[in-house]
């Protein structure tokens, strides 16, 4: 090919790929809310942990403290050390000025921060408070009951705090506001200094419900910096620090630190990788050409999705890169395959059915993932197939034109020929695959149980200060427990209210046994419009308690017409239609109980959250006799048993890709002899990889499985490779030459991910190199004899 | 209004006004050891009451930033103020606890008094404008206005009457109109069974 034509192409390609890469920035949604990746819940259990606990009350939480910044706790942290570090004032201002700066926030739903806010209750929904309030259950509105609370507001009057209620009682002598107040002050409260909750360790706390759900850590991202960018815009915040914790900001923090590790062995691999390159084939503008392929797989795989799916999961793209390193063999093989003076075109033509066949059957292969009906799986599917698809057809009809024309010829080095020849001499005995086939046998039948790694969070463990500090602000702030739920069913939301209601004496004796340190049902936040009724009923008429109020003021020096707002209330209160959770909800009270109660498939479910729990099997025995009316949710029960149902699936669609697999080999090598000699050594390396990580006590996570894969991809192609009987030795030493480049490039880059201290990184870096460790080995020993001429 | 604190005297009560009148001088006498306690009465002139509330007891700084208000007539209570937090105790009810951020009142008292008692004049003068008025005979008036624009809004100043180094009365002036008056020591048994804001005045002016 002409200079001209050569470099027209080369620019038609980095146009196409920049015209890819554009179109991938206007339509890529990635979303990480780890759900949409799981597979469709089946169990009742499993669809409210999909649907609801990423979205429920406990998993939105954020707990925050407000501490002294190290600066100024060198300095001393005593209150009464003035002048050292912040003071507790101070603190207390900070912690004001956030709830203040959060409070009008869309991101966030409720905050809390232990000072007493009378706007808890909305100011027009004030009137409701006779409705809500439990008084009028056991106290008629009468003269008796109201001549003793005005005696006791006199005494009030006298008192210090007779400033806090001055303004409060024309309208609201009986303090219905306050006795609502405290019914809903979370149940055990962290100790209060000036004004605000404040830890043992002299911290402010602060509790934030976000919006977004707990398992989405690009929305927890967004409401994480918006808690931060409020903190840091206060006066004075310079001196102190602010820590969070809790489902949210975990999901931010874990994937925050797997992406740096992640970035950080990602760039020293590169580097090597491409020094690898450089040194393998001498020749700066071959390895740049040759990423050409795998850029276009990368884009157009991404670019395929999103054609396909509205959004695509950020786990998909994950797992697809891994899998898409097959895709960096076909570039090797055509590099190292040219003969000195031969045109890149003409090599690559003759390597081409052997590629066509890896490419082929890692597609079909693949084919089964599309079949599973699991979204996260469907898009792996899609983004692998087109991404191999076009990696091989852009190096079969591409790259070879763009090649340099003058290369070395690789068999031509003597360290290869050294190298085949040893390789050739290897013993090459015929009980080689039994062998292996027993000690797999043996080592699976070893191994410590359990065999599978259910619990995801386990790969991506949490440094244990962030646990330390989590458990310490959720001690204090009594938040409720992440990992249970007492969940209610009824047919209607008035349903569950009642039956939250009526449960409430129940869950009244758990606590008192201890069996939980608190548990909070959605009728704490609203009664049934069947009790509200009941208690407007109760509320006299105007004239009524007109003349109980002029009796019980006998005597008493409030002011004649003063309590008028009270009457007026109590009024307006008879005429209310009861308070729905519809008309609540537009209230930060009303999303609190909104977040409680949810509903599914034509019933509605009521949440309750239980915080400390010390007696699961008590909260459990609450169920017992209600039909599944009332259960106990173990979420971390309910995620794993998804988890294994999810490994079912994929276990399932391998099944079928491995059936595939050997159908189209077969097919392709058109020899039933020749595919056992590709298939065999791949798949007993595959097991060899299985069973030594069982021995070693590594439980097999669904990451385990996906690294397994992308080594049996890369394995299929040295199988193909070395079995090749081309009965040219120089074609055998290129042939090694490609493989060693392969699997060298291979450990290089996912032997450094094995040394990751997340396990995650690990899991895919360890069993990637066994892999290709394996593969490459029994590849080798178990290639029929190369003819020796 | 609110827990009104006393400058009280001790035994010196009848000793000469001390010899240089600038404010300053005056409070750095007026200064003492904790624990002290003093008798005090109270009335309180309220918008929403057609009467004055009148209630008698006993006060003590027991040092530091902890304050006592001990109720005795018409109704036994306690009050104390201690790290931020008041509580309240009322024969027969549970005890009642806020936090003095909630009334930003009490806060001010709080300051005021501690810097009194323990004689700390730049303390006091951080938080107010003191001015300072008084007669050859001994007996003097500090008014305190609250320097912080959110603090003036609920108290607008406090006044206090004294003779020679004892406090005898207090008045806390509200900015919604409210007042409060406490007599101090042996003033204390003076105050009238239906006090006037008038009759009030004249005895806290009145020689000792």
């Amino acid at each position: 090919m002409r200079r001209g034509a050569r470099a027209a192409l080369l620019i038609g390609w980095l146009l196409a790929l920049a015209g890819l890469g554009w179109m991938v920035s206007q339509r890529l949604h990635v979303s990480t809310d780890l759900r949409s990746f799981m597979p469709a819940p089946t169990t009742p259990d499993q669809r409210l942990l999909m649907e609801q606990v990423g979205e429920g009350p406990g998993s939105r939480l954020l707990l925050l403290s407000i501490g002294r910044s190290c600066a100024s706790c060198a300095r001393g942290t005593g209150p009464s050390m003035a002048g050292a570090g912040l003071s507790d004032e101070q603190l207390a201002a900070l912690s004001q000025g956030l709830a203040a700066a959060l409070k009008n926030d869309r991101r966030y739903s409720q905050v809390l921060n232990g000072s007493f806010d009378l706007g808890a209750l909305d100011a027009n929904l004030l009137p409701y408070r006779y409705l809500l309030s439990p008084t009028l259950d056991t106290q008629p509105l009468d003269e008796a009951y109201l001549a003793d609370q005005l005696q006791q507001r006199l005494d009030d009057l006298s008192s210090p705090a007779a400033s806090l209620l001055k303004g409060l009682l024309p309208r609201d002598p009986t303090l219905e506001v306050l006795k609502l107040a405290e019914r809903w002050a979370p149940a055990k409260s962290p100790e209060l200094r000036e004004g605000v909750w404040f830890s043992s360790q002299g911290e402010a706390l602060l509790l934030v419900q976000t919006v977004a759900a707990g398992f989405d850590p690009g929305a927890q991202q967004q409401a994480i910096d918006g808690i931060r960018q409020a903190f840091h815009a206060l006066p004075g915040s310079s001196g102190a620090t602010l820590q969070l914790s809790g489902p949210g900001y975990f999901s931010v923090v874990v994937g925050a630190q797997t992406r740096h590790q992640a970035d950080w062995i990602g760039r020293i691999s590169t580097v090597g990788f491409i020094a690898l390159l450089l040194l393998a084939y001498r020749s700066f503008s071959s390895l740049l050409l040759s990423a050409l392929p795998i850029a276009s797989a990368a884009l157009a795989g991404i670019a395929a999705l999103t054609l396909a799916f509205p959004e695509v999961h950020g786990i998909t793209l994950a797992f697809g890169f891994t899998l898409l390193g097959v895709a960096q063999e076909y570039p090797i093989r055509v590099l190292s395959h040219r003969r000195a003076g031969e045109d890149a075109v003409h090599s690559v033509r003759t390597l081409w059915p052997l590629l066509l066949t890896a490419i082929a059957s890692a597609c079909i292969a693949y084919l089964a993932f599309y079949a599973s009906g699991v979204n996260g799986l469907k898009q792996l599917a899609v983004f692998t197939i087109v991404g191999l698809l076009v990696a091989g057809f852009s190096t079969r009809y591409l790259l070879p034109y763009l090649l340099p024309r003058r290369v070395r010829d690789v068999a031509d080095m003597r360290w290869l020929a050294r190298a085949r020849t040893f390789v050739d001499r290897l013993p090459r005995p015929r009980w080689i695959p039994v062998a292996v086939a027993v000690a797999i046998v043996l080592m699976l039948a070893l191994a410590p149980a359990p065999f599978w790694q259910n619990n995801l969070a386990a790969l991506t463990p949490l440094p244990q200060d962030l646990l330390q500090h989590d458990a310490r602000l959720r001690e204090a702030l009594g938040a409720p427990d992440v990992r249970y739920l007492l969940v209610l069913q009824a047919p209607t939301e008035q349903g569950v209210l009642a039956l939250s209601d009526q449960l409430q004496s129940h869950v009244d004796a758990l606590l008192a046994q201890h069996a939980a340190d608190a548990l909070e049902l959605p009728s704490r936040y609203l009664p049934t419009t069947a009790l509200q009724r009941e208690r407007q009923a109760k509320l006299p008429d105007r004239a009524t308690l007109q003349r109980a109020l002029d009796e019980a003021l006998q005597g008493l020096p409030f002011r004649a017409d003063l309590f008028q707002p009270f009457v007026d209330d109590v009024e307006a209160a008879r005429q209310l239609p009861p308070l729905t959770p519809q008309r609540y909800a537009q209230t930060p009270l009303g999303q609190r109980l909104a977040a409680m109660l949810v509903e599914r498939d034509g019933h509605w479910l009521g949440l309750g959250t239980v915080s400390g729990v010390h007696d699961a099997a008590a909260l459990q025995a609450l169920g017992e006799n209600t039909n599944g009316a009332v259960r106990l949710l173990d979420l971390k029960a309910a995620s794993e048993s998804l988890v294994a149902d999810y490994r079912t699936r994929i276990l399932q669609a391998l099944l079928v890709a491995a059936i595939l697999l050997v159908l189209t080999i077969t097919f392709a090598l058109r020899s039933l002899r020749r595919a056992w000699h590709v298939l065999a050594p791949m798949t007993l390396a595959t097991f060899l990889v299985l069973a030594v990580e069982r021995v070693a006590g590594i439980e097999i996570s669904l990451f385990h499985l996906v690294a397994l894969i992308l080594a049996g991809g890369l394995g299929l192609h040295y199988a193909l490779f070395f079995e090749r009987d081309t009965g040219d030795p120089a074609e055998q030493r290129r042939t090694l030459h490609a493989t060693l480049v392969c699997v060298l490039s291979a450990l290089l880059v996912f032997g450094m991910l094995a040394w990751a201290t997340i396990p995650v990184l690990r899991a895919i870096g360890l069993t990637v190199s066994l892999g290709v460790a394996f593969h490459f080995c029994l590849s080798i020993l178990m290639a029929p004899h190369a003819r020796q001429d | 209004m609110g827990l009104l604190l006393p400058l009280w005297a001790s035994a010196s009560a009848s000793e000469p006004a001390p010899a240089a009148s600038s404010a300053p001088a005056l409070i750095a006498a007026l200064g003492q050891p904790a624990p002290a306690h003093t008798a005090f009465a109270e009335a309180r002139f309220l918008q929403v009451l057609d009467r004055p509330l009148v209630v008698s007891g006993e006060l003590s700084w027991l040092g530091g930033d902890r304050l006592q208000r001990r109720v005795d007539h018409p109704q036994q209570e306690t009050s104390i103020i201690a790290d931020g937090e008041v509580t309240q105790q009322r024969a027969g009810r549970s005890p009642r606890h806020f936090s003095l951020k909630r009334a930003p009142q009490l806060q001010v008292l709080l300051d005021s008094f501690v810097a009194l008692l323990s004689g700390d004049a730049a303390r006091l003068q951080q938080a107010f404008e003191i001015r300072q008025g008084g007669d050859a005979g001994g007996a003097w008036t500090l008014t305190l206005v609250p320097r912080d624009a959110r603090v003036a809004k609920t108290v607008a100043s406090i006044r206090i009457d004294g003779y020679a180094k004892a406090s005898r009365c207090m008045h806390m002036q509200e900015a919604d109109g409210d007042l409060a008056v406490d007599l101090l020591g042996p003033l204390a048994a003076q105050m009238p069974a239906e006090p006037t804001r008038e009759a009030l005045q004249a005895l806290c002016q009145s020689a000792p």
